[in-house]
């Protein structure tokens, strides 16, 4: 216990006095992978932004917060369901899911050249996701929304535009799994895979 | 000038994130068609059936109406007769009402009404309205569990058990079709042929 505390307070103390950071906001592009029958449509309605701050003067370790959000949608043509009881319902419609996720996240660095302009990373996010899976058929949708534990490997690379701007791009690719799961729609979970690419400010 | 663009950028794909409504002409240029009926009913033991011709029923809590006559709506008498030459494929004879028919066929459209609250009550007996100038005094045992929370602007078509009417002068609905939205519909009268069409199709058991 009391190492523990020793571990988070030195934590504590590195990340206060570490200088250096950046914001990022990408554009996220995003496959799904789980029950693709419902949604296997990939979505280009997405985002992904966050704050990571290096720990120590190398740059090698980095840490933060990662928030994303992508929306993924398939039509679906006329189809006749047989309801319980012997009713039926014929209806074209569309599946959504709305998936965003909070996650705090860790990165280690390879710097390439003399280590102020290239960074490839990998790193590990770990936090919560919330999907609302819809239908929408007419002017009528039902909807169901579920929280679940997210885990996000993540690798991609950082490039300083030149070596005295703050201004740089960003490119990655993730794989997300997330606990949060529908009965009503067949999910057990829900995982994704992602491309992101987009814009980081540096203050270093 | 730079964070200028990356305002830009940002705002931008946040707003082409944000949820997008579903392409409402795709969903509105054709009527969800619900159907259920009462499956202890041996539908090949009716033959014959009464409709009116050019009057349909109006439910409405925002209107005093409660019919729609062929002589003020164009709406009436093209879904009326759909109905009939879909019932005729089926094998049922139309009659006058006075001719004793086994079944009378509903037509109406429900305003902005919630009907599906009401009907999930077994033996729920509704009021008067429903049974519009025909002398019943309302359903018993009616038959469907919708999966709508509200309708604004339903097209119901009902087919009533008149070989059975109770002792206190109640029927039977042992058939119904549900139609929306008619409101948001692009092209309201062929939209509900088509579903009516449908309705019939989706229930083969109707067969007589």
């Amino acid at each position: 216990m009391k190492q523990s505390l020793i571990i988070f307070f030195l934590g504590v103390a590195g990340l206060a006095s570490a200088q250096d950071n950046y914001f990022y906001f990408n554009w996220d592009v995003n496959f799904p992978l789980s029950n693709t029958e419902w949604i296997g449509s990939s979505s280009t309605r997405g985002a992904k932004f966050g704050f990571r701050k290096f720990i120590g003067s190398e740059r090698k370790f980095s840490v933060g917060l990662d928030v994303n959000w992508a929306y993924y949608q398939e039509y679906k043509p006329t189809e006749t369901f047989q309801q319980p009881g012997g009713g039926a319902i014929t209806t074209d419609y569309f599946n959504d899911i709305f998936h965003a996720g909070v996650a705090a996240s860790g990165q280690y660095y390879f710097p390439l050249g003399n280590g102020e302009r290239f960074f490839p990373y990998a790193g590990i996010g770990l936090g919560a996701a919330r999907n609302a899976y819809k239908v929408s058929y007419n002017i009528y949708s039902d909807e169901e929304e579920s929280w679940g534990f997210l885990a996000r490997p993540e690798a991609g690379i950082l490039v300083r535009l030149g070596e005295r701007r703050k201004l740089g791009l960003m490119a990655g690719v993730h794989y997300d799994f997330s606990t949060s799961k529908s009965e009503t729609y067949g999910y057990d979970n829900f995982m994704n895979a992602g491309f992101q690419l987009g814009i980081i400010m540096m203050q270093w | 000038m730079y964070r200028v663009w990356i305002g830009c950028i940002c705002l931008g794909s946040v707003l082409w994130g944000c949820e997008p409504e579903p392409d409402a002409m795709k969903l509105l240029d054709q009527l969800v068609v619900s159907t259920n009926y009462d499956n202890n009913v041996n539908f090949q033991s009716y033959s014959t059936y009464s409709i009116a011709t050019d009057t349909i029923g109006f439910v409405s809590n925002q209107s005093n109406d409660t019919i729609l006559i062929h002589t003020k709506s164009e709406y009436p008498r093209p879904v009326l007769q759909k109905v009939v030459t879909n019932l005729n494929a089926m094998g049922y004879t139309r009659v006058a009402k006075n001719q004793n028919p086994d079944m009378r066929i509903n037509v109406y459209v429900v305003n902005n009404y919630n009907l599906f609250q009401q009907v999930v009550y077994p033996n729920y007996y509704y009021p008067s309205y429903y049974g519009y100038g025909y002398g019943y005094g309302g359903y018993y045992g009616y038959p469907y569990v919708s999966t709508y929370e509200s309708n604004t602007g339903s097209l119901v078509v009902e087919i009533l058990d008149l070989k059975t009417i109770t002792p206190d002068n109640k029927v039977k609905v042992i058939w119904g079709a549900y139609m929306g939205d008619v409101y948001s519909a692009i092209d309201v009268i062929k939209q509900s042929e088509e579903a009516i069409d449908q309705a019939f199709v989706q229930s083969p058991y109707l067969h007589n």
